[in-house]
């Protein structure tokens, strides 16, 4: 399928409406895995030099007519000097369990770039298990920016490999949890050849008893020198029981290389919160400002200024609790 | 005239330690008091206190702020009183640029009082009108709350947002540390341009200098958590050619 023939099909079951309908964005369907309207999966493939002209939008949705247990595989394929922009939206229709196994292949050849947003937002009783699969040629460049919203179970594996000579790649993610939820990030980065770079950056927002992980690892091969490897977790914790585990590793061979890595969990500050409640900003809010100033640094990696500030709302709406007030719908993008 | 604040043997308390040891003061609309008095005397505490900083604890006495029980409301029910801090060390807030920390101030501000919330177009001119005022740049505005600002900028982005929120009661903590003379003299015709009958200062200051062009009514030396001497405006030249030394004697 080529990015050209995308056509917006709203014709579901039931009714969906996207709030995050980005003026110049095609929007694409997959249904419990299958692109809607067929029974195939998604297998995008950008031909040589072809550039998407529009961002394209991927809203995958579960619904209470597909299986409970699912797995699929989505492959995104783009060919030397190929661009394009992604937006990867994951959904519940109901609030039934669902459980979600997903695997992502993408792969850009010599010279492509793409941007990818992941958008994660479900419900309390719904896991989803994605396989990130990336593998970047010589030149290639990478931006990918992952918010993981809302859902019970949220786990997102990482494994990126940069195989070309000059290939950039840049990770971003902003984790927000609460109540009983987890997520976990597990990332292994692997700089194969010389001369490449790497930046993450993953930040958590917890509050409740929910519980997140990081595990992350950047490996440096014996000969990929001249490396440039980056990586961070921050981590914020909002009560007394909501826990971090972070585990950031590097693990290099090769020895002319820049790469760091760390990893914080903390509190809001005190000396913040006060200096905004003298100027009359009220406690509760003055911790939303705190916090949305932490995730900010995750949420301005995306380029679109449209999108960004669509995400921004969205994630001021979730720490400010609307999300898990909505009885009717599990979106919460309305 | 109407007293705003009557302060009768306030003492506070860090920990097992009491830094304010019965403070007395009366403030009425109107007036600008200074309060000097050397290091570790407690004059950044009854700021902190007076502002509800709650790391402190108040073990004993009573604040009365237009006919309130202070000691009672939150910080932003103090603010939204017409009380103002502005700080010895303005706290830098990554990632919260000045306008939107001004505007969420300012909004809530009017909330309190029943009033609908400032247009964009109304709030940026607002804005441009106060930090005139302290001779701000615009391009403070996206700036993070004091981030990046120097000693002199972050005084001035405090007496800014003193000008925003038109306090009744204003608590300056040594405003003039740090500050060369011409920021100094930019702070100190911020706050007489807001000086009004209807309102009044603590300027709280190590030297005299600051007084030379906030003009005060009253001046009273701290020392050891008690206030141990209240004068008229030219004691502060005293101190400056004398020191503190000679009232501590006076005083035991």
């Amino acid at each position: 399928m080529k990015a050209s023939n995308l056509i917006y099909a709203p014709a579901l079951k039931q009714e969906f409406r996207c709030r995050v309908p980005l003026k110049d964005a095609r929007q694409l369907f997959l249904v419990n895995g299958k692109v809607q309207g067929g029974n195939a999966p998604l297998a995008l493939r950008l031909e040589a030099g072809e550039p998407m002209d529009r961002m394209l939008q991927i809203i995958g949705i579960r619904s209470a007519d597909g299986p409970q247990d699912l797995s699929f595989e989505s492959s995104f394929h783009f060919g030397p000097r190929s661009s394009g922009r992604i937006i990867l939206c994951a959904h519940t229709f109901s609030l039934d369990f669902f459980k979600t196994v997903e695997r992502v292949k993408i792969t850009l050849e010599e010279g492509a770039a793409a941007e990818f947003v992941v958008m994660q937002n479900e419900h309390n009783r719904a896991e989803h298990e994605t396989d990130y699969d990336i593998v970047l040629g010589p030149g290639a460049s990478l931006d990918m920016v992952f918010l993981s919203l809302h859902g019970g179970v949220i786990r997102n594996h990482i494994e990126a490999r940069l195989e070309g000579q000059g290939a950039s790649c840049r990770l971003s993610g902003l984790y927000l949890a609460d109540g009983e939820q987890r997520m976990d990030y597990d990332i292994r980065l692997t700089h194969q050849v010389p001369g490449c770079r790497s930046n993450q950056l993953f930040k958590s927002i917890l509050d409740d008893r929910s519980v997140a992980h990081f595990d992350g690892l950047i490996k440096v091969v014996p000969d990929a020198q001249k490396t440039e490897a980056y990586q961070a977790n921050h981590n914020l914790l909002l009560s007394d029981t909501a826990r971090a585990y972070t585990r950031p590793q590097l693990e290099i061979y090769a020895d002319d290389v820049k790469c760091s890595h760390g990893a914080t969990i903390g509190r809001l500050n005190p000396d913040e919160l006060f200096y905004m409640r003298t100027r009359g900003i009220p406690a509760a809010e003055a911790r939303l400002l705190q916090q949305l100033a932490f995730a900010g640094e995750v949420v301005e990696k995306i380029s679109s200024t449209e999108l960004r500030e669509r995400m921004l709302s969205l994630v001021e709406k979730r720490l400010r609790g609307e999300f898990s007030r909505c009885q009717n719908c599990s979106k919460n993008c309305c | 005239m109407n007293t705003l604040l009557k302060i009768e043997n306030l003492h506070a308390s860090v920990g097992e330690k009491e830094i304010l040891r019965g403070i007395d003061l009366e403030i009425k609309a109107g007036e600008v008091h200074a309060i000097m008095g050397p290091n570790g005397s407690g004059k950044s505490t009854l700021s902190a206190v007076l502002a509800g900083r709650e790391t402190f604890h108040v073990t004993q006495g009573a604040v009365t702020y237009d006919g309130r029980d202070l000691l009672a409301l939150s910080p932003e029910e103090r603010s939204w009183a017409g009380l103002f801090l502005g700080f010895q060390y303005p706290v830098e807030i990554p990632g919260v640029s000045n306008v939107n920390f001004m505007k969420a101030a300012v909004n809530e501000q009017r909330k309190q009082r029943g009033l609908e919330p400032l247009g964009a177009a109304q709030f940026l001119k607002l804005m441009r009108e106060k930090m005139a005022y302290v001779e701000m740049d615009s391009s403070f505005s996206g700036r993070g709350v004091n981030v990046g600002f120097s000693g002199g900028e972050k005084k001035r982005n405090e007496i800014f947002q003193m000008a925003m929120l038109e306090p009744r009661l204003a608590i300056l903590d040594e405003t003039d540390s740090g500050l060369d003379v011409d920021a100094l003299r930019i702070v100190a015709s911020g706050v007489n341009k807001l000086k009004r009958p209807d309102n009044a200062f603590i300027v709280i200051t190590h030297y005299q200098r600051l007084l030379d062009y906030i003009i005060p009514d009253v001046i009273h030396v701290l020392y050891k958590g008690r206030i141990i001497k209240t004068a008229g405006k030219e004691l502060a030249l005293e101190i400056e050619k004398k020191g503190y030394d000679w009232l501590i004697h006076e005083s035991e």
